[in-house]
């Protein structure tokens, strides 16, 4: 820490290569961050998956009937059904629209890993008008508990003719792959008060294996139990669901082979500022060495030099990344489907370690030099 | 003027190799930029390309008002009459309109590597093999109207698993064999087809979809249109079958081609940085030979010129070697997105757009460098060490 302002004077020379090499790092840490970010949304996603859980839905699309969910718990292998219906609607004006999953009360013995306490769940099965409205819905529609929220819904209307006032209970955390955030809502209520043509319909079931590796297996066993009946299933794994790959290009890689690219460009212009500082002050160095500092000591100073606009680029890229994703989903609403990055602590860790490798790759080249130099010629100014 | 411009040029690059390592800066910096941007534009392109190619301006597909896709869209039994029979479409050889009351619906499929995924079944009506001259029989033979059987796309095949002729395909209603293979050379090469009606039963389905017409020429889309935008019966939409997948394609690549577009530009302002550096660096370490022409009576424009112009050049040249990776390790690669089946494409224009960037990125970086160049004054120049 003693030759810190050494180091520092070094750097702050040539103020303007400071800056722009400072600027160029951070730009390229701040795609790195939102990249490697991404890509940590994706393994959460997948890692967080609930093995025991697969989804149900209509085959080739359309409602399902409530009868099934009998026929279902009679699958060997099932250990829990619960399902819910979708209200389509929108709120005060067509464009903005909202999607309102309408869940039976079984569903909180299954979806146990969202952040919904058993004392919210039971709200909502007690107020059959109540909502629970996640906090980036909540965010989207400036709603807080006690709040009234209308959705009117062409495809859902009420039996009255009415829209659906519902009450906000509650705010609740966000789940990473429910994109843009979600509303849950009393199944019950919203049966009982359609036509009676549209009552008893189900839109997903959320089938439960009583064993999480026979998951897959029970899967295709509901598939084969509906497969001659008048509403054939196709069922998913949480895990193939909530798979990336599964969309048939692999961003994973995108993301990384982008964050490489960047990272490439920035070892360039290190390295060649570095390359730069240490021809330009090759007689001070060795007037360092002339006054008893180590080979190593002097080799030390080019690695700070190096290492300062990295780390500290590095650390203002990411610092600028994290924000972005504070920002974003405010950009992007929901049900468009767009993953916001997470700034996971691996993605710091990432950063840290791939700003080091930068530093210490663009100084080896001089810093060799200056521990190979002779302090004789360089004196001279030859 | 264009004499001392080119001779001050001549000397900055003669100087270029003393300075190797630093114009890589800009090089590499824009090499990265493109390659990216190319990269991630081959797979928005090359999706474009294949939904493009589908879409023939030689007819009109009716959707009913509103619908953005043919799944979205109703067409009643009693509009479908009307609208085969409006002016303007063309007559096959039995004296009957050109005209396809086609249903579609999703199938679940299972992809090569066993994911589960979905496709489009297509349902065709009478006129559905006429008005479509590019489906061509590969292998096996038509379905027949009426029987619940169908056709499999040379994309489909390629992409699912048991698609083969003679294997079965879990349908409504039971297990329909395939009884051919089919190639069209644009989208319906992803899709399943078969008999428009036999699907409708078996799904319950009372309406079509879409109707998709042969006009009698280029220009009588316009009577065509007005007669079903005049008949106060229907409520649809026609469009000419290119405009209408120009939407599609639009819709389907916008995100991608935002993202490339953001990700491209957040490169370029990272190699601006590295470019605007090294292009001081460069006027820097040439201070003396710039200010040696200036006493020598070269005026300041050609200076400031020369700085640029060997900004652009690097650039350039980071830019096509960049363009140049992207193509070698993308162009032509055969992808799928969905049951969409294309080429990454890396096309000329998406390098010259490429190119284009890094000149813009140059120009911008190379700016203030060549006025700092250009106004130094000659005598402190001259004696700076």
């Amino acid at each position: 820490m003693k030759y810190f302002p050494l180091v520092w004077a070094a750097i702050m020379r040539k103020p303007a290569r400071a800056i722009l090499t400072l600027l160029s790092v951070m730009i390229a840490f701040t795609l790195f961050g939102l990249t490697i970010g991404m890509n940590a949304t994706f393994t959460t996603m997948a890692k967080n998956a609930r093995a025991d859980r697969v989804y149900v839905g209509a085959r080739f699309g359309g409602d399902m009937s409530l009868a099934m969910a009998a026929q279902m718990a009679q699958i060997p292998g099932v250990s829990m059904v619960a399902y819910t219906n979708g209200l389509n609607g929108y709120h005060q004006e067509k464009k903005n629209k909202v999607y309102a999953m309408m869940a039976d009360a079984k569903l909180a013995d299954t979806l146990t890993e969202w952040p919904i306490t058993r004392a919210q769940w039971d709200m909502l099965q007690k107020n059959r008008t109540g909502i629970l409205i996640s906090r980036q819905q909540a965010t989207l529609w400036h709603l807080k508990p006690g709040d009234d929220f209308v959705i009117a819904s062409p495809q859902h209307p009420r039996g009255d003719g009415q829209p659906w006032k519902l009450r906000v209970l509650d705010i609740v955390g966000d789940v990473g792959y429910m994109s843009g955030g979600y509303i849950l809502g009393n199944y019950d209520y919203f049966n009982k008060s359609l036509p009676l043509a549209k009552q008893d319909k189900v839109d997903q079931y959320f089938v439960q294996a009583g064993d999480p590796t026979h998951s897959a297996d029970l899967a295709q066993k509901v598939d084969d139990h509906f497969a001659n009946s008048t509403i054939p299933t196709q069922s998913i794994t949480e895990k193939a669901a909530l798979d990336v790959s599964n969309v048939g290009i692999d961003i994973s890689a995108v993301d990384r082979d982008i964050a490489l690219a960047g990272m490439f460009m920035v070892l360039f212009l290190t390295a060649n500022g570095i390359a730069q500082s240490v021809r330009e002050r090759f007689a001070e160095f060795a007037t360092l060495k002339t006054i008893g500092f180590s080979d190593n000591g002097v080799m030390a100073l080019v690695f700070l030099e190096a290492a300062i606009p990295c780390l500290l680029g590095a650390a203002l890229g990411v610092g600028l990344a994290s924000w972005i994703t504070t920002v974003l989903p405010r950009l992007f609403p929901p049900g468009q489907g767009v993953p916001i990055p997470m700034m996971t602590p691996s993605v710091y860790l990432w950063a840290i370690f791939s700003a080091s490798a930068v530093a210490l790759i663009s100084a080896v080249l001089p810093a060799m030099r200056l521990k190979r130099m002779d302090i004789a010629t360089a004196l001279s100014g030859r | 003027m264009i004499r001392q411009i080119f001779i001050v040029c001549a000397l900055n690059f003669k100087s270029l190799p003393r300075r190797f390592w630093t114009s890589m800066v800009i090089v590499v910096g824009l090499g990265a930029t493109v390659g990216v941007l190319l990269s991630m534009l081959s797979l928005t392109t090359g999706m474009q390309q294949a939904i493009l190619h589908s879409g023939d301006p030689g007819r009109a597909i009716v959707v009913s008002a509103g619908s953005d896709s043919e799944g979205q869209s109703v067409i009643t039994r009693a509009m479908a009459p009307l609208i085969v029979d409006a002016p303007g479409i063309a007559k096959d050889k039995d004296g009957k309109p050109l005209a396809d009351k086609a249903a579609t619906m999703g199938v679940p499929v299972l992809r090569k590597d066993g994911t589960k995924g979905y496709t489009t079944m297509r349902g065709l009506g009478t006129k559905g093999l006429a008005l479509r001259p590019e489906l061509k029989l590969v292998a096996g033979r038509f379905f027949q109207p009426g029987r619940r059987e169908m056709m499999v796309g040379r994309g489909a095949q390629s992409l699912y698993k048991g698609m083969n002729i003679g294997d079965k395909v879990i349908l409504p209603g039971g297990e329909w064999p395939i009884v051919g293979v089919f190639s069209t050379g644009d989208l319906m090469e992803g899709q399943l087809v078969g008999d428009a009606d036999t699907l409708m039963t078996a799904t319950h389905h009372a309406n079509y979809n879409a109707v998709l017409v042969r006009l009698k020429s280029m220009d009588s889309f316009d009577t065509f249109k007005k007669a079903l935008s005049t008949n106060p019966a229907l409520s649809v939409t026609a469009q000419r079958h290119s405009d209408w997948y120009k939407r599609v394609s639009s819709e389907s690549t916008i995100g991608l081609v935002i993202l490339a577009y953001i990700v491209g530009a957040v490169m370029a302002i990272g190699a601006l940085f590295g470019c605007l550096n090294t292009l001081y660096a460069a006027v820097s370490a040439r201070g003396r030979e710039i200010a040696t022409l200036r006493a020598l009576g070269f005026s300041a424009f050609p200076v400031a010129v020369s700085v640029i112009i060997e900004g652009v050049v690097l650039a350039v040249a980071g830019a096509a070697i960049g363009a140049a990776i992207a193509w070698t390790l993308y162009d032509g690669k055969r992808d799928a997105f969905g049951n969409i089946i294309f080429f990454l494409t890396v096309s000329p224009a998406t390098v010259g757009l490429g190119i284009f960037w890094a000149m813009l990125v140059a120009l911008l970086g190379g700016l203030l460098p060549s006025i700092r160049a250009a106004r130094r004054p000659v005598v402190d120049a001259l004696r700076a060490t």
